[in-house]
């Protein structure tokens, strides 16, 4: 009895010091920058290791999922507005916004269209999923990747910055189809 | 005149060794491609005297950081007469260019900014004469430009131009305040009903006048905060307070307030 509320209690703890959420059964709508889970749809998230074999064997197609909001509609004329460099794994392909926990039509034709150009209508083609560390819009984009019908879809939750931190190639790169 | 302008050539070296050093943190990278593009190749200095900053280290909202820039008196021929503050992280980075109305005395003038990610803000004053002087502040906010509207669209339709002027001599403090009720939004705000960003639509120009005396004007970029909002140096004179202001559709939007503020 005793030992099971010491351990109970340990457990807690453990939790409490930072040990990774629990995959929630759909996307997540908000505070995208947060810890994240371990798993997705519980398959572990790929190390940067895992990542970067598959990197040099030109195995996946490595897709960057951070939102970019473009130059806006509406500006006056000569308004100064700067495309800010956008450091990436170098040859991934960046798809914008399509991470969000509830995307606009246009959006998920984007992302669709997109995917399915990128992969040749291969739906078993490997594909690897990510943005920056904690962020939830690489497990929502990989989530529905998988919904998309995509069957090789893997989630590297490390990000630019676990990639950056093993001194591994990176690209300045621009949105898909811009 | 050339005595203070000698003075200030002599001193200039070494206030640059004094800035370089106390500034091995934040990276001034962003400003020298900047620069160019709002001033060409003319020089800026950071002289004191001319124009102050204060802005928070670390701010709360980062869609509503305060700025407060301090405008001392000066001797006429050396009066900064505007003033542009830029914000060198956001992706637009000019927030606004001040012009002064009367030069006489000194002017504090206080706003409200978006900050987009850490970042200095900086203000550029000119003088009569055309030069430029410089202060600057790091602040630590982020995602001001893309935060969320505070307010329905209808809400902000439904108060859209409507003004607020108060005067705080009642506090002891010779200053006003003018409001402006606008959305201004950024063009990097995503709707939450749409899920796209909705199109940039925010204040341009800003005049306010005692009688027929301009107290400032302004012209703005995306970086101010919803509802702008200004607070300012302002002794009442029995005159009444016209402000004035236009939006990027070309909307105009004008009130008239008593000279204390009690009309509203």
């Amino acid at each position: 009895m005793r030992a099971g509320f010491t351990g109970a209690l340990l457990f807690r703890l453990t939790l409490a010091a930072g040990a990774a959420p629990a995959e929630p059964p759909s996307y997540r709508l908000d505070d995208y920058q947060a810890p994240v889970p371990a798993t997705l749809n519980g398959r572990p998230a790929l190390t940067v290791a895992e990542a970067r074999a598959l990197w040099e064997g030109k195995q996946a197609l490595f897709l960057d999922v951070l939102p970019h909001p473009p130059r806006p509609e509406g500006l006056m004329a000569g308004t100064v507005f700067m495309e800010k460099p956008h450091l990436s794994i170098a040859g991934a392909i960046w798809l914008p916004e399509v991470g969000r926990g509830e995307l606009a039509a246009t959006t998920e034709t984007y992302f669709r269209q997109s995917l399915a150009a990128l992969t040749g209508g291969d739906k078993s083609r490997k594909i690897v999923i990510f943005c920056k560390r904690d962020c939830w819009m690489s497990w929502n984009a990989a989530r529905r990747a998988q919904g998309y019908g995509y069957t090789s879809v893997l989630w590297y939750a490390d990000g630019i910055e676990g990639w950056r931190e093993a001194g591994l190639p990176t690209q300045d790169i621009k949105p898909y189809g811009s | 005149m050339p005595s203070r302008r000698l003075m200030l050539q002599c001193a200039l070296p070494l206030l640059w060794t004094v800035v370089a050093q106390a500034e091995s943190g934040p990276s001034q990278d962003t400003w020298t491609g900047l620069k160019p593009m709002f001033f060409g190749d003319r020089t800026i200095d950071e002289a004191p005297g001319y124009v102050a900053l204060e802005a928070p280290k670390r701010a709360e909202d980062a869609a509503l950081v305060p700025i407060d820039l301090k405008f001392p008196r000066r001797e006429t021929g050396d009066r900064v007469v505007a003033a542009t503050v830029i914000v060198d992280e956001n992706p637009s980075p000019l927030a606004t260019t001040l012009r002064r109305g009367a030069l006489d005395g000194a002017f504090d003038f206080g706003l409200r900014l978006r900050v987009n990610s850490y970042s200095y803000v900086r203000v550029i004053a000119e003088t009569e004469t055309g030069a430029l002087h410089m202060a600057k502040a790091f602040v630590k906010a982020a995602g001001g430009c893309s935060a969320p509207a505070s307010k329905d669209p209808e809400e902000a339709t439904a108060n859209l131009g409507k003004m607020k002027f108060r005067s705080f001599a009642g506090q002891g403090m010779a200053e006003a305040q003018a409001m402006i009720r606008h959305p201004n939004y950024s063009g990097m705000q995503m709707d939450q009903i749409t899920r796209l960003y909705t199109p940039a639509w925010y204040v341009t120009q800003v005049a306010v006048r005692q009688g027929d005396r301009l107290l400032f004007s302004l012209e703005n970029g995306i970086s101010l905060s919803e509802d702008p909002t200004f607070r300012f140096t302002y002794a009442a004179n029995g005159q009444p307070v016209r402000i004035e202001a236009k939006d990027s559709k070309g909307a105009d939007y004008a009130q008239t307030f008593s000279a204390d503020g009690a009309a509203y």
